[in-house]
């Protein structure tokens, strides 16, 4: 009770104070939301600035890697708010090994080896794809279940190799002629950390065209000896052809220049050199694209016969080893049409998605729908690159000894002897079957059992 | 009717007589403070000198102004009514306010320096030294390679390069996964180089296969983009710019700290515009709680500003050291400068935690400093 009788020096401040309590209320109410809110939005902005990522390891440098990046990668980029890490690498077993062994591989992989790929997938590496991709885009022959029924790879571009490059305006006659000289031939073993792998591929195609499938197919496998009167034959004739052990000049240049460079001397004048054999990736080479490059069937140049008996072919593998949402995302966008096209658009291979078919109609040049064609078509024999499909110790031996044999061919059967020793080892991952529509082999790679 | 500015409090025994609070305040026999009002004597100060007796200055008047205006002082009193009991609450709200906007300003304003010295005490300005180091390490292996026996040189120079590559791999902040990765692939590609130029140091000097391999070592390398030198150039690039961001003291950081020592120069005015409010209306000379808050603050900002420049003008020399190229002998020394220019800047970032300790016992003391004068004017509504 108040103590004055009108009571309003009491209760006036009393009264006075409610509206100030509730301004004070008010404010602490506002400024504890705005301060919530800022929190909000700072923790917000942080999570978006940590966006996703995931690690691409392939072999594209250069503007293999520049045209990949913006035909591919950046677009999944931009869609789906997710960073790729992308290293590029020629010496991209040795890495991936390193990382693999070290318990840190890149969540996805491009690789040209099935060979490789199967060794890992043996020891549990790869993780199976087909909840993420569908392997009837791409046919058993390049995506196929092994042993254990999982699709473990599937192409992403693939190449076709068994041909030889020649400027516009070469005509038969000459073509030949200069089949039988050494210097016409553009020779480049430098690639690096994997250099030689050009020489695998002149012997490869050289057995491909004079023996066939059959013998080729058993050769990759590890089934023919590399001291087989066959085998041997190859590698004499590519000796022929190149000039092994010949002019010192000569052998110096083929051993010394970079697969990417042999072609220059074709724009020279006086021409330095008429004929490449090198597989369709080559024609993006700024050399080719200045001589207008047309190519021929290697079989006429390199076995003397009128067409090819099958096509050796390569491709570049895509493979999971870390499943991440990510990464899983970026894997369906490499097995997406989409990607494909667009990647097969830079001129730097060609899909083999069956949604991404060249149509009649569809610009470019003759070369390339006459390449896309042979490599899709389903009555040719198709046989990957016998080297990819080899374990690698081997495909890597066997790489090394096309180096040594180009300066010292008399070192051949030293050289044979110890990859045929190799080969021999236990523990090695060989391919069930490298050839498709072969008369003596299951069709595709897959339905043997798994080695290993 | 009360209508002196000592407004009657009474906490417990309505608004006539003083309440316990009030009477446990005021010391027997020193008089009422404030004195219990009667019609007849409504200014409760007997014995201490009313601040009604002495005009406020102008300045004083403004600033009665100005605290009028802020939130949560309530409207007020009635014409001829006491102030005492609004002032003070609106004092009270307003240092606590600043002592709390201080407190997270200047602790935003000093992590904005030393969560970044930290980092880059750690992790960047060791992982320049690394690359660099291992740069100029494979310069020397390939000045080796060329040999014509395979040297030890060679082989110290690669374990050289591949040691540093594993410090900078150690590093959390190399840049991510992405930064790992690309560590993880010049490692590889380290021995592979080292693997080929053992192959060309194996065959006959002069000899085709001896120039071919050294060829592939050197293009591994040095090939442009995809080379071993440009990836570790395009790393150390990254690992500068990170240093220039951990070390600039931006826009953002001078409003910060602009902010910050505006808000300090607020406190530390209402603090002392508070002492002598105080002081003019009651009877002690000196509030010590308040006279302790000011001085806490005081040594507070002064000593984080100081932390800060020491910090700061170390983390500048530290990024014109790692700025320019460094050549392989200057690297040891560069590492010794930059651990002396770093040095204690732990110890300091550490000391982050007491900007928020000292700014919970400066509002304590803000709040202790008035709340008993606060008590004695509270009015308990009817």
């Amino acid at each position: 009770m108040s103590g004055h009788p009108g009571g309003p020096a009491t209760a006036a401040p009393g009264t006075r104070t409610r509206p100030s309590r509730r301004l004070v209320r008010t404010v602490t109410v506002v400024a504890s939301c705005l301060a919530v809110l800022a929190a909000a939005v700072v923790v917000g902005v942080r999570a978006l600035g940590q966006e996703p990522t995931v690690t691409l390891l392939a072999n594209w440098t250069g503007d293999d890697e520049k045209d990949f990046r913006e035909a591919v990668l950046e677009p999944f980029e931009r869609k789906y708010h997710i960073r790729v890490d992308y290293q590029g690498s020629n010496a991209e077993s040795q890495v991936l090994g390193a990382d693999v062994e070290a318990g840190t591989p890149p969540d996805v992989v491009v690789l040209t080896g099935p060979g490789e790929l199967a060794d890992y997938a043996r020891q549990k590496h790869l993780l199976p794809l087909e909840d993420l991709v569908d392997p009837k885009d791409f046919g058993t022959s390049w995506a196929m279940p092994l042993a254990d029924g999982h699709v473990y790879w599937f192409p992403l571009k693939a190449d076709l190799k068994s041909i030889v490059w020649y400027p516009a305006g070469v005509g038969e006659e000459q073509r030949a002629q200069a089949a039988r000289q050494p210097a016409e031939w553009c020779v480049g073993m430098g690639s690096g950390a994997t250099s030689g792998w050009p020489g695998t591929d002149w012997i490869e195609d050289i057995l491909l065209q004079r023996y066939g499938p059959k013998v080729y197919g058993d050769w990759a496998r590890g089934r023919l000896p590399w001291r087989s009167q066959q085998v041997k034959a190859a590698w004499t004739a590519w000796r022929g052809l190149v000039g092994a052990g010949g002019d010192p000049a000569l052998v110096r240049r083929a051993l010394k220049t970079p697969y990417d460079a042999a072609s220059q001397p074709v724009t020279a004048r006086p021409r330095g050199c008429t004929l490449e054999h090198q597989a369709s990736f080559i024609r993006g080479q700024r050399a080719w694209q200045q001589a207008d490059g047309r190519y021929a069937p290697s079989a006429q140049l390199l076995a003397g016969t009128a067409a090819n008996q099958a096509w050796e072919v390569s491709g570049d593998l895509v493979a999971l080893l870390h499943a991440t949402p990510a990464a899983e995302k970026l894997i369906r966008h490499l097995a997406s049409a989409d990607a494909q096209r667009a990647w097969s658009a830079k001129e730097s291979g060609f899909s083999v998605h069956t949604d991404v078919r060249p149509a009649p109609g569809d610009a470019g040049p003759d070369w390339r729908r006459s390449l896309a064609r042979t490599l899709r078509d389903a009555r040719e024999t198709h046989c990957f690159d016998a080297s990819d499909a080899m374990p690698p110790a081997v495909r890597d031996a066997f790489a090394e000894a096309t180096i040594e044999f180009l300066a010292h061919p008399d070192h051949l059967d030293t050289l044979l002897r110890s990859l045929d020793t190799l080969s021999g080892t236990q523990g090695l991952t060989w391919l069930p079957s490298v050839c498709d529509g072969a008369p003596d082999q299951p069709s595709g790679l897959s339905p043997a059992p798994m080695p290993g | 009717m009360t209508t002196g500015r000592g407004t009657t409090p009474a906490p417990g025994g309505g608004g006539t007589t003083p309440g316990p609070a009030h009477r446990a305040a005021v010391p027997p026999g020193a008089g009422a403070q404030p004195a219990t009002p009667s019609p007849q004597h409504p200014h409760p100060h007997p014995r201490t000198r009313p601040a009604d007796r002495r005009p406020p200055g102008r300045t004083h008047r403004r600033l009665a102004r100005l605290l009028d205006r802020l939130p949560g002082a309530g409207p007020l009193p009635e014409a001829g009514g006491s102030t005492t009991a609004r002032d003070l609450a609106v004092r009270r709200r307003l240092l606590l306010a600043l002592s709390a906007l201080l407190t997270l300003s200047l602790f935003v304003s000093y992590q904005g320096v030393h969560g970044d010295a930290n980092a880059l005490r750690t992790s960047s300005a060791p992982a320049v030294l690394s690359l660099d180091t291992a740069l100029y390490a494979l310069g020397q292996a390939q000045r080796d390679a060329g040999a014509p026996a395979p040297t030890s040189d060679f082989q110290k120079q690669i374990s050289v390069a591949a040691q540093s590559l594993s410090a900078a791999a150690a590093d959390d902040d190399i840049g991510g996964s992405g930064g790992r990765q690309a560590l993880q692939t010049i490692t590889g590609l380290i021995t592979v180089y080292a693997v080929k130029v053992q192959q060309s140091q194996l065959q006959p000097n002069g000899s085709v296969l001896r120039e071919a391999y050294l060829s592939y070592a050197t293009s591994i390398l040095t090939e442009k983009g995809s080379g071993i030198q440009d990836r570790l150039k395009t790393l150390q690039r990254q690992q500068r710019a990170a240093v220039h961001r951990q070390t600039s003291f931006g826009p953002p950081l001078w409003l910060s700290w602009t902010v910050t020592l505006l808000l300090a120069l607020a406190l530390g005015a209402a603090l002392l515009e508070t002492q002598l409010f105080l002081r003019h209306r009651f009877r002690r000379r000196y509030n010590r709680q308040l006279l302790a808050a000011f001085a806490l603050s005081a040594a507070g900002v002064v000593t984080t500003v100081l932390f800060t420049v020491w910090t700061q003008q170390g983390m500048t020399d530290t990024r014109q050291l790692l700025d320019r190229p460094l050549p392989g002998r200057l690297i040891p020394d560069a590492g010794r400068d930059t651990a002396s220019y770093l040095a204690h800047t732990g110890f300091r970032a550490s000391a982050a935690v007491w900007i928020l300790i000292g700014g919970v016992l400066l509002m304590a003391l803000a709040e202790t400093g008035l709340r008993r004068h606060i008590d004695e004017y509270r009015f308990r509504p009817r």
